[in-house]
């Protein structure tokens, strides 16, 4: 790790109560700063500030966006000051943080930015030199020429703001990388040891009220009546109103209890008196929706890859081997619950607190109260977690209703409770998977069935499943007759982007059955796998982590191993999973993971993603949610414990060296979990598990 | 912390048949903070709305993730199911007090091993941490695991937790 000294940093929130940083205004107070590009600004006292235009929920980006602007600008990481972007979608593009797509999808961009600037100051240099550009270098804040004069950044700047933009600017090759590719420490995280960064739950606007939201356990439960009386008796409570907000495209009513502090909020809350109209919903279970998803899974639904004639060979199969997996639904449950701060004025608005979706927010406001998109100022704060569900935007919906019928900033806080029974969840889903082996041991024909909800699709009359559905279900091995198809349900229960999404379900069906089939052809996994793939990435993470597991030596007694691969959002990787018994129970002992990710931009970042990834696709095997009566059952952590400190298993990373272009890092490691460590309790006691999470029986000896 | 004028404050109140508000004197990391709230209220709140020490974060409400943990006298505490009321006399100490310039072992050790991912529940893992070690300064990994297990991380940094703790024993 390279040292931190002389780092500071702003935060985006400047707003009264909330400005996180005031050393950082007194110390740069006489500096005048030149903007070379919207993430490039250069003090003319030679400080360098980058913009990063990503929201920061823990994975990382805070510091790697930066990295790359720094590569390509020639600029030491440690010394730069790292301020977050305003959200502008016309001049960052798309600002939302899903699917591990920061790096991947701005990895070129920002290079560019980084490396048109630093054009722009050699230019401005060659100008002053009255020599050639060719004969200027750009090294650690400096420009030098051929013949060894030196100026600084900030000596240029000024004259650099001026020159023509250059059109393709020169990046650098890999082998030049100076930055890109090592472990540099992250700039955020001194701040997170002492209590000094802020999160959207500690923003603070002068005049603001506390809410918090009573609504339906049963999801589209509407009101029938609100009897307010004792609510409004209790000191400090101001206002009850009725609100709404959208939940893909289902509207969601509640009754909101506005007060001075939360505290009065919560004890008014428990004084409400509110009637549901819940529909009949109410008589829905998980167990009712399992029963719909066996019986649908008759229908053909849509097929969504194919090749060859899977059909024919089941209808012309001595044998087809079958089996089916279950899982449930999940809570994101971000450490820091749900959260909005909002101020709806008559002419402007504005948004404080923790999104994976700036602009998102900003449109949302504009549009809704009719406000031009300039008019609504959105101040991102660090994200106490998102996993997906603060890609939502109906939090900051509830939040913005209930400031403007109270004409005041107001702060909406979900309670733990309210966070795990209105979700929305990771959907439940039935995968069923039907094979027929070839007399050689091979895979003749494989069909892959998923029956689940599907996100982008909750409402309406539209049943076709769409491709999303089959997120996770490799296509790469060689199966001559090989379909992959959807049965989309709809149900009442709200389900929204969980961390890997479909990757974190489809795999443990997808995966345990490939193991299942090794098994009755009497193959080593691991080499059954490689002998169905040309895919080279696949091969390389599969060979590497034979190696790195020694996975050929002969089975220890007490020792089981399991072994999965899935590639996500281009990142491919392949899992060992080894367990072992203790006092009568098999427990997860060592988690090793590799990664052919491309090009890596910081180790550490990517191998702290990955432990994080493991944790939560570990912690969603052990524990599940429940539906009965139309509501979710488990209501916080003591009924739905996520995975703890003694829990974890010693998790091992290893990062594959490559040229290819980056690839998503964020969800690497979660979705070979599940069936890496089934395929694992099966070596060690011959036990097959189909259904997540585990039951008590399926871990005992 | 003593609760001040108690009484008269509930006969004033009293007339409206309303639960009693009170002035309350903290000691927060060697300050007194008077605060007019409810003594039933949890002392999280009191710290983060009226102290406006925002380091201690709400997770759960009921004891059972630890993101709220401060010490009272010296005890690590869940300050979300504490009542302000009964924190009368005690010294409290929050994440904002452990150190001065974020020098703690524990703190060193956390930035050396590079812990936090989104950093919401860290204060919580950090106070725990450091009060096992002030403690037990050489505790097994048995005693490390029944410490740190009753508080969460969602981001999954338990690895580097584990190691954060092993280093700061040589800090």
């Amino acid at each position: 790790m390279s040292s931190l000294t002389g780092l500071y940093f702003v935060v985006g929130c400047q707003s009264e109560g909330t400005n996180s940083n005031k050393i950082s205004a007194s110390v740069r107070s006489n500096v005048i700063d030149t903007k070379l590009n919207q993430f490039v600004s250069i003090g003319n006292d030679n400080s360098i500030t980058l913009f990063n235009h990503r929201p920061e929920m823990g994975q990382g980006t805070f510091q790697s966006i930066p990295m790359i602007i720094a590569e390509e600008l020639e600029v030491d990481i440690d010394k730069v000051i790292v301020r977050q972007a305003e959200a502008n979608r016309a001049l960052y593009g798309n600002q939302m943080v899903v699917g591990s797509r920061s790096i991947q999808t701005e990895f070129e961009k920002l290079r560019t930015m980084g490396a048109t600037a630093r054009e722009m100051l050699k230019q401005a240099a060659a100008n002053k030199w009255g020599v050639s550009i060719e004969e200027c270098t750009a090294s650690k804040g400096t420009i030098v020429n051929s013949s060894g004069e030196i100026l600084k950044y900030g000596e240029l700047v000024k004259d650099a703001g001026s020159v023509k933009v250059p059109e393709n600017p020169p990046l650098k090759k890999r082998a030049e990388f100076k930055v890109i590719g090592t472990s540099v420490a992250r700039m955020d995280i001194p701040l997170k040891t002492n209590g000094k960064a802020k999160f959207g739950m500690d923003m603070s606007v002068s005049g603001m009220l506390y809410a918090s939201v009573e609504r339906s356990p049963v999801f589209l439960g509407t009101v029938t009546s609100i009897d307010e009386s004792e609510t409004l008796k209790v000191p400090g409570v101001k206002h009850v109103f009725k609100t709404s907000r959208q939940v893909y495209g289902n509207n969601r009513e509640g009754v909101a209890v506005l007060a001075e502090n939360y505290w009065a909020a919560l004890q008014g809350r428990k004084k409400l008196k509110v009637e549901w109209d819940n529909k009949g919903l109410d008589k829905i279970s998980g167990e009712t929706i399992m029963k719909d998803s066996y019986k649908v899974a008759k229908n053909d639904g849509v097929e969504l890859f194919g090749k060859g004639n899977a059909a024919q060979s089941f209808s012309n199969a001595d044998q087809v081997i079958e089996s089916a997996y279950e899982t449930p639904y999940q809570a994101h449950v971000p450490m820091e619950p749900m959260n909005a701060t909002v101020s709806i004025e008559e002419d402007r608005a504005e948004f404080w607190g923790s999104t994976q979706n700036p602009n998102g927010m900003k449109s949302l406001i504009a549009k809704k109260y009719n406000l031009s998109e300039n008019a609504v100022k959105i101040n991102y704060t660090f994200l106490g977690g998102g996993f997906g569900r603060r890609s939502m935007t109906d939090v900051v919906e509830e939040a913005a209703d209930l400031s403007f019928q109270s004409k005041k900033p107001v702060k909406v806080i979900w309670t733990r409770e309210d966070d795990q029974t209105q979700g929305p969840f990771r959907a439940c889903s039935l995968n069923i998977c039907k094979a027929v082996m070839g007399n050689n041991g091979n895979i003749e024909a494989l069909e892959h069935k998923v029956i689940a909800q599907e996100i982008r699709n909750q409402t309406g009359d539209n049943m076709k499943a769409g491709r999303q559905l089959m997120g996770g279900i490799t296509t790469d091995y060689l199966i001559p007759n090989l379909s992959v198809k959807g049965v989309l349900r709809k149900r009442h229960v709200p389900i929204s982007y969980w961390r890997a999404v479909y990757h974190s379900t489809n795999p443990f069906a997808h995966e345990c059955f490939i193991d299942e089939l090794a098994h009755r052809a009497n193959k080593d996994p691991l080499t059954f796998r490689l002998d169905m793939l040309e895919n080279p990435r696949f091969r390389r993470v599969l060979t590497e982590i034979g190696k790195a597991t020694n996975w050929y030596a002969p089975q220890i007694e007490g020792v089981g191993k399991g072994i999965a691969m899935v590639e996500r959002s281009g990142a491919h990787f392949a899992m060992v999973v080894e367990v072992r018994k203790k006092d009568n129970k098999v427990i997860p002992t060592k988690i090793t993971t590799v990664l052919d990710l491309g090009i890596c931009i910081n180790p550490d970042t990517v191998k702290a993603q990955t432990e994080g990834s493991i944790v939560m696709g570990l912690g969603a095997v052990y524990a599940g949610l429940t539906l009965s009566n139309g509501a979710m059952v488990e209501q916080n952590f003591n009924s739905y414990p996520l995975l703890t400190f003694g829990q974890c298993p010693e998790i091992e990373t290893i990062i594959l060296e490559s040229d290819a272009a980056p690839d998503g890092a964020g969800e690497s490691g979660l979705p070979t979990v599940a069936p890496a460590f089934v395929n694992a309790i099966f070596d060690l006691t011959g036990k097959r598990i189909r259904k997540l999470p585990l039951s008590m029986d399926d871990l005992s000896l | 912390m003593k609760v001040r004028s108690f009484g008269l404050c509930l006969y004033l109140k009293g007339l409206e048949k309303t639960n009693s508000m009170a002035k309350i004197d903290l000691s927060i990391n060697g300050q007194s903070k008077t605060i007019d709230v409810d003594p039933q209220m949890p002392l999280l709140w009191a710290i983060r709305d009226f102290v406006g020490l925002t380091g201690t974060k709400f997770g759960c409400g009921i004891a059972q993730c630890g993101a709220c943990t401060v010490y009272m006298d010296g005890k690590p505490s869940r300050s979300c199911v504490i009542p302000t009321a009964s924190a009368v006399d005690k010294k409290i100490t929050t994440i904002e007090g452990l150190s001065e310039n974020n020098d703690h072992p524990v703190q060193l050790a956390w930035i050396a091993e590079q812990v936090p991912q989104c950093g919401y529940c860290q204060s919580g893992q950090i106070m725990s941490a450091a009060a096992l070690l002030k403690d037990n300064p050489n505790p097994t990994d048995e005693e490390i695991d029944q410490a740190m297990s009753t508080v969460i991380c969602r981001c999954g940094t338990y690895p580097r937790i584990k190691k954060a703790i092993k280093e700061s024993l040589n800090l």
